[in-house]
């Protein structure tokens, strides 16, 4: 009787994310009728798709001991950008443009952690408000519409395919690629491998600075694709949006059960942490609770889940 | 001493003391007791339990099983508060100093809260000065410990012990960074401490010293004591057999050297800690580096292997000059290594004995695109498992799970997992047990057979003198030494690493 409750319990700690979600959207269910209806669920996953993307790369980030501050400020500079960009060139070219420059704020970050060795929370903590700042400065502090030679773009951003929103469908790729990457991956593996024990990893041959690069790239690529599905979606690029962001999605991640210290972390996980967050938003909103208790209580749900974790580790 | 201990109450009493980690026993019935004013050697080798004994006594670590009484009276010692209280204080191999704080914030630590929050800078310094006075030193109390040579903070270390009123004094090989006038200082000291009645354990694998100052020893093998012996009733064999249990022999592998072409060259290399070193070692060689703890020896292997940078200095491989800027490019040009620190350094905890083995190789088992071809990869592990005799039930299983000797061997089995020119082994058997050593050697022998280069350096001369063709000795970030297989004693290895070639050793 004891050992079966002892099992009962390692069961629920070792599983805690997922049992969350499942308790999550049980609550979702009876709180309102409104939850499972299909109109509900796709406005559910295309609201997490911006978090949903860039907490894949922080997860990688993560793993590796490191930490973006940035990407609430790429994901608001792309926006305007992308917007800026349709006016003046062909939207393929907008699009490979806006990613590129994503990709090269995140290798600024990345460059100043690998090689300059900086403390990841200063180095993307500086590149959060020069990115922001930049932002105004290319929109001139005020929203930037997307130019009507491109509708295509907010085509995409409003449409779906077989009922899944376009931006739920990225963020499956995105999630799919990811856990393929940590599950069966070198690259995967030597993440893992450098967030456990970095002079190790260094001492068996391997660049860890590369490595460490790689992920803020990714990751600003990732704050990029968000950036650009936010404009697709509202057809202008403000300069004002995603502050915050960049906690949104750590939160997930560590709701994920991912350890900041590096390590230690799954996708799926992280994706379940991703729903779970939005789920709170999404079923406060239809049971017209106020946003200030919605903060209040994703608060509590992670320490709650940290808590869990604490208990897996003894 | 005998009569004595008859009539008098022990100060310090271990009884059958037992302890395990991860089920693997530390200690087994372990006996040890010591009068009050007695100098009480504890030997053994590296691995024999005499710093796990230690730390139950100082509340480090809890015993399993049996008794502790001070002044005849049991105890129960759960925490280090609690052998604080009973003033029992210890002087840990690895400095517990704050190397950032100055030397009087650093005796007074533990006490720093007793006269208020506010900190009273002047007599805090004056007490400090004092106290490192009345012990026969004298250092700047304003100065930052981390500027401090390592002698210097051993004597900060004891007078932060002595701050506390202690009745039992525990050292834990304090002479291993010590050179011969900072002993003799050492033991002036002790003898002081010893003739106010203080008990004093003293840890140390120099039976020179325990000659000198102690009056009474006990052996530690395995986990097990030995009797107590009087040190003026006993000599040098007798210990030396208590330690080993067996010959030095027996535990060495035969050894016949087949030595071919050079294969690592380098040439006056000098790093932070490293001024001009030169070597050569040959294929199928063995090479020793000796040298007591800060002589240089692990920074200059480092700066080969570029762990850490070197000012100056060529590495030639094979005769050809090449420039290795970091670790990456020493492995892709064939050089391993397996480091001091294997916890730090060597294997990964967390991750699995397979994962470890393959980081070194990741080639070896990956198809396209990186991706990893698992079947291959576990195969090829359960080979180097079956080779290395790693015991363990499954390739999967954390590295943090093995004992000492097997995460040691998973180290060594990422190496081999490689075609290596040379291996660089630092401490090869550091916290290995007995058997597991042996093992080890036999590997370091196959390795050499295959005509790899091997450089070792170890803190056991008894391991260097078993294992080596040939022994470099550093003192001070340069080789001042070289002795081929004919030349090696324990004497001659310590002279050179002691700087005793220039002056004379003290006789005992």
């Amino acid at each position: 009787m004891k050992s079966s409750l002892k099992r009962t319990i390692h069961f629920i700690i070792k599983h805690n994310t997922i049992i969350i979600f499942l308790l999550m959207l049980v609550l979702s269910a009876l709180a309102s009728n409104a939850f499972f209806t299909p109109n509900n669920l796709a406005n559910l996953i295309r609201q997490v798709a911006p978090v949903g993307i860039i907490s894949m790369g922080m997860l990688l980030v993560i793993l590796t001991g490191g930490i973006d501050l940035s990407v609430g400020s790429i994901v608001a500079m792309i926006g305007v950008l992308c917007a800026l960009f349709t006016q003046s060139m062909s939207l393929p070219l907008a699009i490979v443009a806006s990613l590129l420059a994503g990709i090269v704020v995140g290798s600024i970050s990345g460059y100043l952690v690998s090689v300059q060795k900086m403390a990841p929370f200063i180095a993307t903590l500086a590149l959060m408000t020069i990115v922001r700042g930049l932002g105004f400065i290319f929109s001139k502090g005020a929203p930037v519409m997307v130019a009507d030679s491109a509708s295509a773009l907010t085509d995409f951003g409003s449409g779906s395919l077989l009922g899944i929103p376009n931006p739920a469908i990225i963020l499956f790729l995105v999630f799919g690629i990811t856990a393929v990457l940590l599950k069966y991956n070198i690259y995967g593996r030597i993440l893992i491998a450098i967030g456990s024990n970095e002079e190790a990893v260094r001492l068996s041959g391997i660049k860890v600075p590369v490595y460490k690069f790689s992920v803020y790239a990714i990751i600003g690529g990732l704050a990029a694709i968000s950036g650009m599905i936010g404009t697709a979606r509202t057809g202008v690029g403000s300069p004002n949006i995603g502050i915050g962001l960049e906690l949104d999605v750590i939160a997930a991640v560590v709701i994920g059960g991912t350890s900041l210290m590096g390590g230690k972390g799954s996708a799926l996980n992280t994706f379940l942490g991703v729903l779970i967050l939005g789920m709170i938003g999404n079923i406060m909103n239809l049971m017209d609770i106020a946003s200030y208790s919605q903060q209040v209580i994703k608060g509590l749900i992670i320490i709650l889940a940290v808590l869990l974790q604490r208990f897996q580790e003894k | 001493m005998d009569m004595l201990h008859d009539q008098l109450v022990n100060r310090v009493e271990l009884s059958n003391i037992s302890k395990s980690f991860g089920g693997v026993a530390a200690l087994k019935d372990v006996t040890l007791k010591a009068l009050p004013g007695e100098i009480h050697a504890l030997m053994g080798e590296n691995g024999a339990g005499k710093s796990t004994l230690m730390k139950i006594l100082s509340g480090a670590h809890q015993k399993d099983g049996g008794r502790i009484a001070i002044d005849g009276e049991e105890v129960h010692i759960k925490n280090t508060h609690d052998s604080k209280k009973l003033g029992i204080g210890i002087i840990y191999q690895e400095f517990s100093l704050v190397p950032e704080l100055s030397v009087a914030e650093n005796v007074f630590l533990n006490r720093l809260s007793e006269h208020g929050v506010w900190m009273k800078w002047n007599s805090l310094k004056k007490e400090a000065a004092e106290l490192i006075q009345s012990i026969g030193f004298n250092i700047n109390p304003s100065a930052k410990v981390a500027n401090l040579s390592i002698a210097q903070q051993q004597i900060v270390e004891i007078a932060k012990a002595l701050s506390e009123k202690v009745k039992v004094l525990i050292l834990d090989e304090p002479s291993a960074v010590l050179g011969p006038n900072e002993v003799q200082k050492l033991f002036d000291i002790l003898l002081k401490l010893k003739k106010e009645g203080v008990t004093i354990i003293y840890i140390s694998h120099h039976l020179s010293e325990i000659f000198q100052i102690a009056d009474r020893v006990t052996v530690l093998k395995d986990g097990k004591s030995s009797e107590s012996l009087n040190v003026a009733e006993t000599d040098r064999d007798a210990i030396i057999k208590l330690m080993l249990g067996r010959s030095l022999d027996a535990m060495f592998p035969p050894r016949k050297p087949v030595i071919g072409n050079e294969v690592l060259r380098v040439e006056h290399i000098q790093s932070d800690k490293v001024k001009d070193v030169s070597l050569t070692v040959k294929a199928g060689e063995v090479l020793g580096i000796a040298g007591l703890v800060g002589s240089g020896r692990t920074e200059v292997v480092r700066a080969i292997f570029a762990a850490d940078k070197k000012q100056k200095g060529s590495v030639f491989l094979h005769g050809r000059k090449v420039r290795l800027r970091n670790p990456h490019q020493a492995v892709e040009k064939g050089i391993g290594m397996v480091p001091e620190d294997r916890k730090q350094q060597g294997v990964i905890l967390s991750l699995s004995i397979k994962q470890n083995i393959s980081l070194a190789n990741l080639a070896g088992v990956t198809g396209k695109l990186g991706f990893i071809r698992s079947n291959k990869e576990s195969a090829h592990v359960q080979q180097l498992i079956k080779k290395l005799l790693i015991k363990t039930q499954h390739e999967d299983i954390p590295a943090g799970q093995l004992s000492g000797g097997n995460q040691q061997k998973v180290v060594l089995a990422k190496w081999f997992n490689r075609d290596c020119h040379v291996i660089i082994i630092d401490e090869p058997t550091r916290g290995v047990d007995v058997g597991a050593k042996t093992e080890i050697y036999n590997l370091i022998n196959e390795l050499a057979g295959r005509g790899v280069a091997i450089l070792v350096i170890s803190s056991e001369t008894a391991e260097l003198m078993g294992i080596c063709d040939r022994i470099l000795v550093m003192r001070d970030g340069q080789v001042h030494g070289e002795l081929e297989k004919h030349e090696f004693t324990e004497e001659h290895i310590l002279r050179y690493a002691i700087g005793a070639d220039r002056q004379p050793l003290s006789t005992n």
